[in-house]
């Protein structure tokens, strides 16, 4: 992989301008994603795969009289570009009317993030392996069987119309998460990491996160009873939970009557629904974990305090419905920052954990699936590192639950709040502390290490 | 089952796995090939249905043969750079999505992504690089990054990937159609989708209606450094119709989803599935979740219906049969398995009547091929006989890991730029041999709930403890459906569940599952 941008900004705007010079309507906009991922993927305490992808995709959409089509390529040349255009025009001829087709957008102003490490960027087959080898040597010294995988990505992502819209984001993407496991496969022990750095992946420290949980789990674990508990959240499983809440910040969906911010009327803009520790950010422009700074349809996002000291302050306002409703439009967020209100409010996990009585520590939450939008009710189940905590330590290891819990529940019964730090997941940069709540509900065991 | 409602002693205990709607969701069965004109193909166990009859036609039409040429050279400058094993493959995806809400157009788009694929073995280790640009240059140069990563991962493996043996064979094959999905405007789509939304509305209470259809034209050619090149065109559509009725005066709504499948087949499915006349009943069955009872917690007897079935099969007993999984090569991220690696032919999962079988070759089923990713004919075996769990879905390395002759066939690239690697087969539930309708299932439950179509679900990463919901919910009392449920989920533990399958239906209905 070489430090070479898979799409420089010169080269963008030549393949724009080459691609809408094929261009009859006035309303016609691209979207081009040039991306080189690689990985390497490593279990039962070796490689299994490793690969590399260099990927291209421009998407073309036209509208005329509020019909619109929507085409996508893989071709970068001229020839293959203008015909996309052309079969999008030809295509949203056919289509009939979407009455919420917002017009075109013109030029905008987005924030300035740097977001692409080069050195990120650079690393080849070499540079993985060597993450890999120290994860698999913490395995083989603890006795334990290593899988995981280590990812990055180059990519660049550009919007452009005929009306004078043009943005460009390059960002570099890099992940470790390993579980480890006992021999036998009475143990499990799972950490990861994300940053747009490699270099910032700290693969021992993280393996050594994993084989600790693996070897504590090792003798077996005992079932407890399910019911509601006290809970330790790790910043992963709060982040697989608090997913749910984040895409609920819709306000169509409220003002429709389908969500849990539905109110007669309305929505619940305003009003105090979880603690008053709590408040939810994002922000693109964030020094440390810089995320993209426009929506897909070309809207700057603003830095927005989603909810602030435990009050709704925003919800996010499509074009269409802002207008709909006489509101400014606001773009879904593309990065979350959960916090504490006051920074010096946040502790440690294990100072969490001391603060306990009586609890149970989750590490992570597996195959998580929405059952009820009006409560952002989930179920899932524990996952890699499960254990009671009495009297403020962690005592032993219990089997796995399943659980039936919302995020807004959770916010709502916080007991304590922990340092944010930056989660593995998919395509949204999160950051997030460990939390400690209470009555949070496991339905059922399950045999599962 | 952990479902709803107290304990019952019925007469019988019945976790019973039932057909309603398969029979037509296989509508099109093989149809014979023109006469001189059938694709070579190695004899398998069980061979996929007859290539589809314009099938000579679109192979010999494909876009991928002025391609071909750089399948070769990727091969060639593998092997040149010290690959043992390659395979190539390009891969053209063709998808259309038309959708609709309520009165208008929600989304016409089409794509198309294409580019080139290319797996190697060096030094005992696997590589594999993958580019959209086609050209020369470009897949010479993924030749080279494949081969050293390749090198680089054999530095860290004990023990080098090994193959089992695969015949060397050519062929081609296109997945059975009568109306190619694409030859349809997405205007005629658009129409047909709004005109299935105004009947939905006309339900007076309904507030309102999502529908959709998405087709797929997915087209394959593999070459294997040993020889081997199969070339595929398959053809997949997806029906979608949500209706939605919302009371807003105590604040609920409730979503009712058309129980249609996805399905291998062309525009007839669609047509077959009758939007526009079935979405009155989808509508009024909104209103009746809407106003339903809420299920009471508790053990009951659950008939799950061929609708609602396939998904817990597909994720409790698919997912558990994948070697990969039991290898624990999938132990970051979908999980293992309840069943070690030597469990074949060892572990009582279900009762005597539960034979569950692994098939690539079904008509219709979405993982129906001919040949898979590493050219191995596909075929049908058996997971799970007479209870007893006795077969894994393999890969070719997978099979040579398990000390298995052979590979089974289910090697699988979702596009260009994925690895292939070991993907679900349909995997069906085999019907009993006493002949019991699903009346019949209804009428000896004294005490249950009759769950159709997908709802929610989530499983655990070994695949004992699930939890799943349907579409639509019908209480059982005394052998006889009483009224609609509401907010109905069944949690329970995959081999417990299967250890008290007592009966299940008769006839030629089955439910299955595929990746």
């Amino acid at each position: 992989m070489s430090a070479q941008s898979p799409l420089s900004p010169t080269e963008a705007r030549a393949l724009v301008k080459s691609a809408l010079a094929a261009a009859s309507f006035e309303d016609v906009s691209l979207r081009v994603t040039a991306r080189r991922t690689a990985y390497l993927r490593f279990a039962a305490g070796a490689p299994t795969t490793s690969g590399e992808a260099a990927r291209f995709e421009v998407s073309v959409t036209a509208a005329k009289d509020g019909r619109v089509a929507t085409v996508s390529g893989t071709g970068r040349d001229a020839a293959s570009l203008q015909a996309l255009v052309r079969e999008a025009e030809a295509l949203a001829k056919l289509a009939p009317k979407d009455p919420e087709h917002e017009p075109p957008l013109g030029p905008q102003q987005y924030a300035k993030v740097a977001a692409r490490d080069a050195k990120t960027a650079e690393v080849g087959p070499e540079g993985r392996t060597e993450v890999v080898a120290r994860v698999l040597k913490v395995a083989r010294e603890a006795k334990l069987v290593a899988s995981g995988i280590v990812e990055h990505e180059d990519g660049v992502t550009v919007l452009a119309n005929r009306t004078g819209l043009f943005a460009l984001h390059a960002a570099t993407e890099a992940s470790l998460t390993t579980t480890m496991r006992t021999p036998d496969g009475k143990g499990s022990g799972w950490a990861g990491g994300a940053s747009h750095r490699l270099a910032e992946l700290d693969a021992q420290a993280l393996a050594r996160r994993a084989a600790d949980k693996a070897t504590m789990s090792s003798q077996g674990a005992d079932a407890l009873a399910p019911g509601a508990y006290t809970v330790v959240l790790e910043a992963q499983a709060v982040a697989d939970l608090l997913g749910f809440l984040v895409s609920a910040l819709q306000a169509r969906a409220a003002d429709e009557g389908r969500s849990f911010f539905s109110r007669p009327g309305g929505n619940a803009i305003g009003e105090a629904l979880f603690d008053p520790r709590v408040t939810l950010r994002s922000d693109p422009a964030d020094p440390r974990w810089p995320s993209i700074p426009f929506a897909g349809d070309g809207l700057p996002l603003p830095a927005t305090t989603w909810i602030e000291r435990g009050t709704l302050k925003a919800l996010a306002y499509s074009r269409f419905w802002a207008h709909k409703q006489s509101k400014p439009p606001l773009p879904g967020p593309r990065s979350i920052f959960l916090a504490p209100a006051d920074p010096a409010e946040g502790k440690d996990l294990l100072e969490l954990v001391r603060g306990v009585e009586r609890g149970v520590l989750v590490t992570r939450f597996f195959y998580n699936r929405m059952l009820d939008p009006r409560q952002i009710l989930a179920t899932g189940l524990t996952r890699d590192g499960t254990f009671l905590i009495e009297q403020g330590k962690i005592a032993r290891p219990v089997k796995n639950m399943r659980y039936n819990e919302s995020p807004a529940a959770l916010l709502k019964n916080l007991v304590a709040i922990g340092k944010p730090e930056r989660t593995a997941g998919d395509g949204m940069v999160a950051v997030v502390p460990p939390l400690v709540a209470k009555d949070f509900h496991f339905a059922s065991v399950s045999d599962a290490v | 089952m952990g479902i709803i409602a107290p304990m019952s002693s019925s007469r019988r205990s019945f976790l019973a796995l039932t057909g309603l709607c398969g029979a037509e969701a296989l509508l099109h069965g093989p149809r014979a090939a023109s006469a001189g004109q059938q694709p070579s193909r190695i004899p398998a166990p069980k061979s996929a249905p007859a290539s589809a009859d314009a099938g000579m036609a679109l192979l010999a039409a494909s876009r991928l043969l002025a391609d071909e040429s750089l399948l070769r050279t990727a091969l060639a400058a593998a092997t040149k750079a010290g690959a043992s094993y390659a395979d190539a493959r390009l891969v053209l995806m063709r998808r259309e999505r038309v959708g609709v809400r309520d009165d208008h157009v929600s989304g016409i788009g089409r794509s198309e992504d294409y580019g080139v694929g290319l797996r190697v073995i060096a030094d005992g280790g696997w590589g594999f690089a993958a580019t959209a640009e086609r050209s020369a240059k470009a897949v010479e140069g993924i030749a080279r990054a494949a081969v050293a990563m390749a090198r680089q991962s054999a530095l860290l493996m004990p023990q080098p990937v090994t193959l089992a043996p695969a015949p060397v064979l050519q062929g081609g094959w296109v997945s059975p159609f009568q109306v190619d999905p694409f030859s349809i405007a997405p205007a005629e789509k658009a129409e047909l989708l709004l005109a299935a939304a105004r009947a939905a509305l006309a339900v007076p209470g309904v507030a309102h209606v999502d529908a959709s259809v998405a087709c797929v034209r997915e087209e394959k050619l593999v070459m294997t450094s040993e020889g081997s090149r199969v070339h595929q065109i398959f053809f997949r559509v997806i029906p979608g119709l949500t209706t939605t009725a919302i009371d807003r005066r105590r604040g609920r709504f409730a979503g009712r989803d058309h129980e249609v499948a996805p399905m291998l087949a062309g525009w007839e499915h669609v047509t077959a599935a009758d939007l526009v006349g079935s979405a009155p009943k989808i509508a009024e069955e909104a209103l009746q979740k809407l106003h339903a009872a809420p299920a009471v917690p508790g053990k009951k007897h659950a008939i799950l219906a061929p609708s609602n079935l396939w998904l817990t099969i597909h994720e409790s007993i698919g997912h558990s049969t994948e070697l990969d999984r039991a290898l624990g090569y999938e132990a970051n991220y979908a999980g293992t398995s309840f069943l070690g690696p030597d469990k074949a032919g060892k572990v009582k999962i279900g009762s005597e009547i539960v034979n569950l079988a692994a098939d690539r070759t079904q008509p219709g089923g979405l993982a129906t091929t001919a040949w898979d990713d590493e050219a191995v004919a596909s075929q049908r075996w058996d997971l799970v006989k007479k209870g007893t769990f006795v077969g894994w879905q393999t890969t070719r390395d997978l099979a040579a890991a398990a000390g298995e002759p052979a590979s089974r066939g289910c090697s699988y690239a979702d596009s260009y730029a994925s690895v292939p690697f070991q993907r679900m087969p349909n995997v069906s539930l085999q019907p009993g041999t006493e002949g019991y309708t699903t009346e019949d299932l209804i009428a000896a439950t004294d005490d249950g709930v009759l769950i159709t179509g997908r709802g929610s679900w989530s499983i655990d990463q070994q695949r004992y403890n699930f939890q799943f919901s349907g579409q639509f919910f019908w209480e059982i009392k005394h052998g006889r459906l009483t009224r609609p449920l509401r907010d109905v989920a069944y949690q329970a533990n995959t081999v417990e569940s299967g250890a008290r399958v007592t009966c299940s239906e008769g006839q030629t209905r089955t439910a299955s599952a595929a990746a």
